[in-house]
């Protein structure tokens, strides 16, 4: 028999075996420190009212060792209106807008809409991820958002340590933010009369002189603290389980700015439109559940939080996702949130004529008692050169609800807790 | 594939086990999550079981099958059973026709199970007319065998099922070290992060006798793929193969394949004949070493290797020595 004598015989072997596995040379497989890029544009809109696009960039870098950078940018643009607070009218109502420049009617029966809500928000952010030493994890990070009348400014840190031959990881954690705003025509003074020109002012100068009256320029800033505990532990092969609780405290100007609230007679007639007032603190708890399991047709992941405030906010959230594998490389996850939560205990759908003044109080739907749902499914695929691309769909619906407030007169026929009901879809693609 | 497959913590890595191929097959995965080690665990299952369903040449109704009962009529392949054809056309041409994915109808004549009967001159004679590649036409997307021809994988198959659970390791958890092991023939991912290396028991070619000193095995020690000296790793000997181990080895990364007739052989006038069979004489081959081991880049490469040593029945040494490659002669 004459075989090849030498090296060759190894080398054409070598060859033929990558070929029959369709990789390359060993030398030029992909090194593990890539960078790894997920990319997805979101949209989400409202029924008439509020529409968004957002494009997000997502960046990650293993640089060995368990050193992980993290890097997002994320670009959305919001246009479209949302209810101002005010109650609906049997007549049409005129608003002033909040620049001070012009008028916007609502029509008779119509919940009042801040009909100028356009904006533009660009997030940067981040994180730094790396073992200090062993058995313990460090991640630290920053973040940026920027939008027209707004400036998000955060640092965060945390410390993660295994135990437990990695089964159990217990972290603690710690953010800091800083938000300052500078609303359209200056922030109005809590609880003030909206000035509307009506045919009272006898020049323009007046009109100014008016609404000007009723702004601060003081600070309207925000600072929020943040403390986080997790303990996330392998039950066994199949299961994990995770814990969190977050203690969030936020001190400065939480009022919105754009926000109304109407004073009507016993007849449920608009007699005054007030600027609404929040308090200036908030101390914010949540409990956080979460179970992860894998099971031989896919994984499945519920949660639970319960998270509580001083302003009376207490939320339910259960979140449930199960991923269908339907091949090797294809999944299909269907998707189920319910959320529930009660009033802010200076929630008022609107104040009544003749009743003493509160020192705060809002009309914002989203600090009213509400449930709301989102059922979704999403379909990925990964693709031969190890990309992956999904597609996600899903529908929302935004219940507010009466929180036991009488309804004088005029107001009984009217829908002042309208639902929402919104779409999202994305499209994301990780390369 | 009956098994359930099992997945076991080892601290800074997990065992996997499950049964495929009529091997014991382990995956280790150094790696505490549990979730991706069980999901590694469950797409090397499928995909290994995917390859027996389809390659076995046991399965009725399978493509082999089919292609076996073709009856020298066009049968349509695949991507993957191209590469596969392909892989053993260069093989036959490497070996100078010694490897041949036709001689499996050797097994008709010749039973390795310890009991079986040396064939007439005649049966062999008879059972050589269907055997020989070069006879065999194929394209990427046919293949014709002529009439009484049979096509075999089970000289590859289990290696390319070693090499392919490996790739696919690498694409699930490009990061992680992964051993893929079934049944001695073995392939890792990459270097690991904790040890550098895996350890690996080579098994005995005769599971009841005990290792001795003077049975070590012959080592090239050609230096460009161990870095040894270094210093020893905790032994971490893969499941079921620490009994009867007579070298330890140690992996960073690439396949290592065995050859040998530990288990197959037939025993004819007091000589014990090795199940390693020449494709043109239609005999075993005589002289060869008990066991070939051979470390290269692929699982599928080493097996090769080991192979074609063998055939070289008594030049088995010099074949290995003039490879430049690691290997383990075991005589």
């Amino acid at each position: 028999m004459q075989l090849i004598k030498s090296k060759n015989l190894s080398v054409s072997l070598a060859a033929a075996a990558c070929a029959l596995l369709n990789v390359g040379a060993q030398a030029e497989e992909a090194p593990a420190d890539e960078w790894k890029f997920d990319t997805a544009i979101l949209y989400y809109g409202e029924t008439d009212r509020v529409q968004l696009a957002e494009g997000v960039f997502n960046a990650n870098k293993d640089f060995g060792d368990q050193r992980i950078f993290n890097g997002k940018i994320a670009i959305d643009t919001l246009t479209g209106a949302s209810a101002s607070g005010a109650v609906a009218q049997q007549e049409a109502q005129t608003f002033t807008r909040p620049s001070g420049n012009g008028q916007y009617v609502v029509n008779p029966e119509e919940t009042p809409l801040d009909d100028t809500f356009q904006d533009t928000r660009v997030q940067l952010s981040a994180q730094w991820t790396q073992p200090l030493w062993e058995n313990m994890t460090g991640s630290t990070g920053v973040h940026l958002s920027k939008e027209y009348d707004y400036l998000s400014l955060g640092v965060n840190g945390s410390l993660a340590r295994d135990f437990n031959q990695k089964n159990t990881t217990v972290s603690a954690g710690v953010s800091y933010q800083y938000d300052s705003i500078d609303p359209v025509g200056e922030a109005p003074v809590g609880l003030t009369s909206m000035v509307v020109d009506t045919g009272q002012f006898a020049d323009e100068t007046l009109f100014d002189a008016a609404f000007d009256a009723t702004r601060t320029t003081d600070s309207k800033d925000k600072n929020t603290v943040d403390l986080l505990l997790g303990v996330t532990q392998v039950i066994n092969r199949r299961m994990l389980m995770q814990f969190n609780y977050s203690y969030s405290v936020a001190d400065g100007y939480l009022t919105d700015p754009y926000k109304l609230l109407s004073v009507v007679n016993s007849e449920g007639i608009t007699q005054d439109i007030l600027h609404e007032n929040r308090p200036d603190k908030r101390t914010k708890q949540s409990f956080y559940w979460q179970t992860k399991y894998a099971s031989d047709y896919g994984i499945a992941d519920v949660s639970y939080r319960y998270a509580t405030d001083d302003w009376d906010i207490d939320s339910h959230t259960f979140d449930s996702r199960f991923r269908v594998q339907l091949t090797d490389n294809s999944y299909l996850q269907p998707h189920f949130r319910y959320y529930q939560q009660s009033a802010a205990d200076f929630y008022q759908p609107f104040l009544v004529e003749g009743t003493l003044l509160p020192s705060v109080a809002s009309a914002d739907y989203r600090l009213g008692e509400m449930t709301a749902y989102t059922i979704g499914l999403k379909y990925g695929q990964m693709l031969d050169n190890g990309k992956e691309w999904a597609v996600r769909l899903e529908y929302y619906q935004q219940s507010p609800k009466n929180a036991g407030f009488d309804e004088p007169g005029a107001l009984q026929g009217l829908d002042l807790y309208p639902s929402i009901d919104a779409v999202i879809a994305q499209v994301s693609y990780s390369f | 594939m009956s098994q359930v497959p099992l997945l076991i913590s080892k601290g800074d890595y997990f065992h996997g086990h499950f049964f495929c191929m009529a091997s014991p097959c382990e995956v280790l995965i150094e790696t505490q999550d549990t979730l991706l080690a069980n999901h590694i665990l469950q797409q090397v299952v499928v995909q290994t079981s995917r390859i027996e369903q389809k390659y076995s040449r046991y399965i009725a109704g399978n493509l082999v099958d089919r292609i076996n009962h073709s009856n020298n009529s066009w049968v349509q392949i695949d991507q993957e059973t191209h590469r596969l054809l392909a892989f053993g056309q260069t093989c036959f041409e490497l070996s100078g026709g010694m490897f041949d994915l036709t001689s499996g109808v050797l097994r008709k004549i010749w039973d390795f199970t310890g009991n079986g009967q040396f064939p007439q001159p005649e049966q062999v004679a008879d059972i050589l007319k269907h055997i020989g590649w070069q006879h065999v036409e194929f394209t990427e997307q046919h293949i014709r065998l002529p009439v009484g021809f049979e096509l075999d994988f089970g000289g590859i198959g289990k290696e390319y099922a070693v090499d392919a659970a490996a790739k696919l390791c690498t694409k699930l958890a490009p990061t992680i070290s992964v051993l893929v092991n079934f049944g001695g023939d073995i392939q890792v991912t990459r270097p690991r992060h904790q040890h550098a290396y895996w350890q690996v028991g080579i098994e005995s070619p005769q599971p009841d006798k005990s290792p001795q000193r003077n049975e070590s095995p012959q080592r090239n020690e050609s230096p460009q793929r161990d870095e040894s000296p270094q210093q020893v790793a905790p032994f971490q000997p893969t499941e079921d193969a620490a009994k009867n181990t007579y070298a330890m080895v140690k992996i960073a990364s690439g396949g290592l394949a065995t050859s040998g007739d530990a288990r197959r052989f037939i025993m004819h006038n007091n000589v014990r004949y090795s199940h390693i069979l020449n494709p043109k004489t239609g005999y075993p081959v005589t002289g060869a070493p008990r066991s070939v081991t051979v470390a290269t880049d692929f699982c599928i490469q080493s097996g090769m290797i080991a192979t074609m040593a063998l055939l070289q029945g008594s030049e088995a040494q010099h074949f290995l020595q003039a490879q430049h490659q690691k290997h383990w002669c075991y005589w």
